[in-house]
């Protein structure tokens, strides 16, 4: 029995819930498919699908069993992508991605670094938010990322972990332009511009968190709608921006903030257990590359933990 | 494993699950499934969710089939183990265990942050393993009931799915090996901990874990008064942050089991309105934070699972 065929021929009609649509999808005729889904069913000695009058529906074995099939289908898939780069001779390129605003400096260190530690890969870098590096990581599109945290952590490994401190961006004809760094609890009845929070919930209610922790109440958090109106809201001096280090634009200026309270922690990450050698080359020059022009600090001194009895599990 | 699978499969046959068009689940909860997982996303978890009404049998799914690493919430098979041996009149609930003060599996309630000997009966060791989660209390009772006992009365109530590997103490053990002397906040050293992943610890499912407590409150778990007493501890715990956070009504009753492991936050219970409904429900969740304390992924388990309950009664009453 050609399997792998059943298998997608099983797939279609458990998504589509109706032979005539699934057959209709698999250009071939529904008598042909209904035959192949009972071979299939023989063959594996368990039903899959209930029949009804208006469709169809999995049994609960056939629910479980469309699990594995999905696992199977995905695996020959990577199976013939790997083969088709073996032919084509794309074996030896790594597929990378890096989030926005790692800075100009550190890209072009780890570009430099990689290529002198791995002269033969060629790599194939995109630029992709956290979400979408993630979802690619899991999908093996991508080999490995540089990421944000948090970033979830199901299926991955993660590099050691770099910290990119956040300092604020005001008015340069500003109230407190004129001083060489601030503290966060001065920024308390200021107007605060972050980044739109469903962009990384946990990254804002982090930072957020941390805001209080150092004694700063902003009296309003401003969700941009784009970079644009957050440079002229820092412009007219009516907001501040919390941003890693940077170029001020015209007009404003940059401090940093007194003892890093606030950090991006970034890290670069890779699906587990598929850290080859040009994924550790990728790992250690973005770390070199992130720790020195990009002027990320390494961990940070350990803040104490207090565990609350509601956690269930001791440190 | 395959025949294992068929075996709970058919004890399930008339609960299928969100793949699937499922007679039993009402109209309309499409719109509830895409309203709960914008309230996990919101939160910066990822979710997974079964709720059942325990009289209609109308179910909503949110990956409800997806094995969990259950953490402390396998606190709750252990129990209506224990009750289930009492009900058969193989444990007596009121026999003292002597609990001497060294020994005892870390936590920070219950026996586990007590510092003196101690002796209580296996009821009252129960209530502090559900309570407050004492993992002290807990280990005692599956040294007393053993893990093999756990798992064949799981698979007698049709749960095969639902699996404990090992105790708590066995569990924090591989915690802390996993996390060494890092920090237990590090992204990198959470990634790697094996007590997260399914496959290597205490497992179920959300769909399992609703139909333990219907078998539980249908007295079809721990016949008869030990079962009433076994409800009555799950209505007896003191957490207030998750599930029921959902639920800020004094005229509404949550009884619950909590599970919490790094980046983990979990909930199992049944909430039971005046007019009479009755909602199993079981709702895990995995933070993209590692922070320890991150009130919003606890809150969005209560969320969820009003969302979820909103559903089944607009639909069924």
């Amino acid at each position: 029995m050609d399997l792998l065929g059943h298998l997608r021929h099983f797939r279609a009609v458990a998504e589509e819930r109706h032979f005539g649509r699934a057959a209709e999808r698999l250009r071939i005729a529904q008598p042909s498919l209904s035959q192949r889904i009972q071979r299939l069913e023989r063959e594996l000695g368990v039903t899959l699908f209930d029949r009804g009058p208006r469709g169809v529906a999995l049994t609960p074995a056939g629910r479980l069993l469309l699990d594995e099939a999905e696992e199977v289908l995905e695996s020959s898939a990577r199976l013939l992508a790997v083969a088709a780069d073996l032919r084509t001779g794309r074996a030896g390129t790594l597929r990378a991605a890096v989030p926005p605003d790692l800075g100009p400096a550190a890209l072009a260190a780890l570009l430099t670094g990689f290529e002198s530690s791995s002269p033969g890969t060629r790599l194939d870098l995109r630029e992709l938010p956290v979400a979408a590096a993630v979802r690619e990581l899991a999908q093996h599109t991508v080999d490995v990322a540089v990421v944000r945290h948090p970033c979830p952590a199901a299926g991955l490994a993660f590099g050691p972990v770099l910290h990119q401190p956040l300092g604020v961006l005001l008015a340069a004809d500003g109230p407190q332009a004129d001083r060489p760094e601030l503290a966060v609890a001065e920024l308390t009845g200021r107007r605060l511009v972050l980044f739109p929070r469903a962009t990384a919930p946990a990254l804002y209610d982090e930072m957020l968190n941390t805001l209080a922790r150092h004694g700063c109440t902003p009296e309003a958090v401003v969700d941009p709608p784009g970079p644009d109106v957050a440079g002229a809201l820092v412009l007219t001096g009516s907001a501040v921006a919390l941003v890693p280090r940077t170029v001020a634009p015209p007009g404003t200026v940059w401090r940093p903030l007194t003892g890093i309270p606030l950090t991006w922690r970034t890290s670069t990450a890779w699906p587990a257990g598929r850290d080859g050698p040009a994924v550790r080359l990728f790992a250690e020059a973005a770390h070199r590359a992130l720790t020195e022009p990009g002027g990320l600090v390494p961990q940070l001194p350990n803040r104490p933990l207090f565990p609350r009895p509601a956690m269930e599990f001791p440190l | 494993m395959t025949s294992e699978r068929t075996k709970g499969d058919r004890a399930r046959r008339d609960h299928p699950g969100e793949d699937a068009p499922a007679p039993r689940e009402p109209a309309g909860t499409r719109a509830a499934r895409a309203r709960i997982a914008a309230a996990f996303a919101e939160a910066g978890v990822t979710g997974l969710l079964h709720a059942r009404d325990l009289d209609t049998g109308a179910e909503l799914a949110l990956g409800a089939d997806t094995p969990v690493s259950t953490a402390s919430v396998h606190k709750l098979c252990l129990l209506v183990t224990l009750y289930r041996e009492a009900a058969a009149g193989r444990i007596d609930l009121t026999r003292p265990v002597d609990l001497p003060a060294t020994g005892r599996t870390p936590g920070r309630t219950g026996l586990s942050a007590m510092l003196d000997a101690a002796r209580l009966s296996l009821r009252d060791l129960a209530y502090l393993a559900l309570a407050v989660s004492d993992n002290a209390a807990a280990d005692v009772l599956w040294d007393e009931i053993g893990l093999d006992t756990v798992n064949r009365t799981m698979a007698e109530l049709g749960l095969t799915r639902t699996i404990a590997v090992h105790t708590v103490r066995e569990l924090f053990a591989a915690l802390a090996e996993d996390t060494g002397q890092d920090s237990p906040v590090d992204p990198a050293v959470v990634a790697r901990l094996r007590v997260l992943d399914p496959a290597f610890t205490n497992r179920s499912t959300a769909r399992e874990m609703t139909a333990l407590l219907a078998a539980l409150w249908h007295g079809d778990a721990c016949p008869g008064e030990p079962g009433a007493a076994l409800r009555r501890l799950l209505g007896l715990q003191v957490w207030p942050h998750r599930l029921a956070s959902g639920f800020p009504f004094d005229d509404v009753r949550v009884h619950g089991k909590t599970g919490t492991l790094p980046t983990l936050r979990h909930e199992v219970g049944v909430v039971e309105y005046p007019d009479g409904g009755r909602y199993a429900l079981a709702v895990f969740t995995r933070a993209a934070a590692t922070s320890i304390t991150l009130p919003t992924a606890d809150a969005a388990i209560g969320t969820a699972a009003r969302l979820a309950v909103d559903a089944l009664r607009l639909t069924s009453r």
